[in-house]
């Protein structure tokens, strides 16, 4: 950040880049010293509009005192190709003897920031060349703040996603424990709330987690981060989904702000017996899409992890077969808060999710239910998504 | 979202109305300041008029029970009905904060 005595220092030095256009030396000459003597140290000048656009050129300066009616190149076409070709927004000074009222708009049509009459007036001049060259720092500190800031969150953006498994390392987990996963994750805002995991049990379980953090930005993606280091520093019964998901719960109390809980879905899949036994904290309802075409959805109501620390989850389970298939899902894939009657139902999504998987296999089925649900693709963005498909295989 | 704030006596009512969703939270902050403010000390919350509830919608009514709990006043919900009833069953907020 800049020194907040800066703008004080440079009330007396300052050493913007100002170009001062005019044919006439004295004016010129004039201005210049105007300048000088309000502490501006850093004036180049230019005798009419091409001079001026081979200066400009070759580097941008900070501000343009650009006089109109010049040979070779006048000041509107200057204003005009610093705009147009060059594609520069810097501030653009006009000073002009012209008074009629047409002539000093069309001034600001072709780009000009500014307009002082000549002949100059010393003190009116340094006003607006001040409030020029100070409206531009701020922009650029802004801009440069702003672009810093973008960085900064693709980069935890990057490392949030780097906690995720890709479907080949989950499926390295599930393949040899009967199962196939197909998955999507997409954090809203560039940061999201959203986490999930796969862990090996034993050679024949494997446990899949799926929790949404509430809100969504910077404090969701810093909790989701806390989040992660709990859930694999949390290796004891991991094989009982509602014992695991309870201390999940109670540890999640100690580190959130009271306004701030997940829901969870936590689940263990059993080879030998097909057997998906689970427990849930107000996770949206996964649904079972039964080989036969049937289908059902979980029982997933249970009590907001991180609101009290010791919360009891329901032990269930749903015994699963061959070619079934469990789709969990967050939230932002049925909710529609602009029109809540659009808002999806489980059914809605079993339907869906039927038509889409009829005598396919599962691969692209993540983006295949995205372009479904969301006809207008901006939507997505509003909350973070998580899609997961698994298959009894 | 919209709120109004009846008093009598110890008791107050306050009726959200519209949605209650992430993007209310500056607007919460004066309904959690008013319960920690007014001399009531049985504060209901009703949600006849709430449309719709999102989590952060959730976590609001939570922080200001928690909030109302650490000056000795107690909340309550009341007229959930509709999407408010479909999110408080499933997330079992009955159990933090008591439905009337």
């Amino acid at each position: 950040m800049e020194d907040p005595l800066y703008d004080a220092e440079m009330q007396h030095s300052d050493d913007s880049r100002i170009l001062v256009v005019d044919d006439l030396r004295s004016s010129r000459m004039l201005i210049g010293a105007v300048l000088a003597a309000a502490g501006f140290s850093n004036i180049e000048y230019a005798s009419d509009g091409v001079e001026a656009m081979a200066k400009i050129r070759e580097s941008s300066p900070d501000l343009l005192v650009l006089d109109i009616m010049m040979p070779n190149m006048d000041g509107f076409e200057v204003c005009r190709r610093v705009r147009t070709d060059l594609g520069l927004d810097i501030p653009i000074l006009v000073q002009s003897g012209i008074q009629e009222a047409e002539e000093r708009v069309r001034v600001f049509d072709e780009g000009a920031t500014d307009l002082v009459s000549k002949p100059i007036n010393a003190s009116e001049l340094i006003s607006r060349v001040r409030v020029h060259v100070e409206h531009r720092r701020l922009l650029s500190s802004l801009r440069q703040y702003q672009s810093r800031m973008e960085e900064e969150l693709r980069t935890a953006e990057a490392m949030q996603i780097s906690l995720l498994k890709t479907d080949e390392e989950a499926s390295a987990i599930t393949n040899p424990r009967g199962a196939k996963i197909v998955s999507h994750y997409q954090p809203s805002n560039k940061l999201g709330g959203d986490l999930w995991q796969i862990f090996p049990i034993d050679e024949d379980r494997f446990g899949l987690l799926e929790v949404d953090l509430s809100g969504h930005g910077v404090t969701a993606a810093i909790n989701a981060f806390r989040l992660h280091m709990l859930i694999e520093s949390l290796t004891e019964d991991r094989d009982n989904p509602a014992k695991w998901l309870g201390d999940l719960a109670s540890n999640l109390y100690k580190i959130l702000p009271v306004e701030h809980f997940a829901t969870a879905f936590y689940a263990v899949f059993d080879k030998r017996t097909q057997m998906l036994e689970f427990a849930s904290g107000a996770a949206p309802a996964p649904v079972v899409l039964r080989q036969n075409g049937e289908h059902e959805a979980l029982d997933a109501s249970g009590m907001l992890l991180g609101c009290s620390d010791d919360t009891v989850y329901e032990a269930r389970s749903v015994q699963l077969n061959e070619g079934d298939r469990v789709l969990l899902y967050s939230d932002a894939l049925v909710e529609d808060f602009k029109d809540m009657d659009k808002s999806l139902s489980e059914d809605d999504v079993a339907e869906i999710s039927k038509k889409i998987l009829a005598g396919r296999d599962i691969t692209d089925f993540p983006a295949r239910i995205i372009e479904k649900v969301f006809e207008d693709p901006s939507e997505i963005m509003r909350d973070d998504l998580t899609i997961i498909l698994m298959e009894v295989s | 979202m919209e709120y109004r704030i009846d008093t009598q006596g110890e008791r107050a009512v306050i009726k959200i109305q519209g949605v209650l969703t992430f993007d209310d939270h500056e607007k919460f902050k004066g309904v959690v300041k008013s319960i920690t403010g007014d001399d009531a000390k049985q504060i209901e919350i009703n949600l006849a008029e709430t449309k719709m509830i999102d989590s952060a919608g959730i976590g609001m009514l939570l922080l200001a029970n928690d909030k109302a709990k650490k000056v000795g006043k107690t909340v309550q919900l009341s007229g959930v009905t509709g999407h408010v009833a479909k999110v408080v069953e499933l997330s079992k907020v009955d159990q933090l904060i008591p439905i009337i």
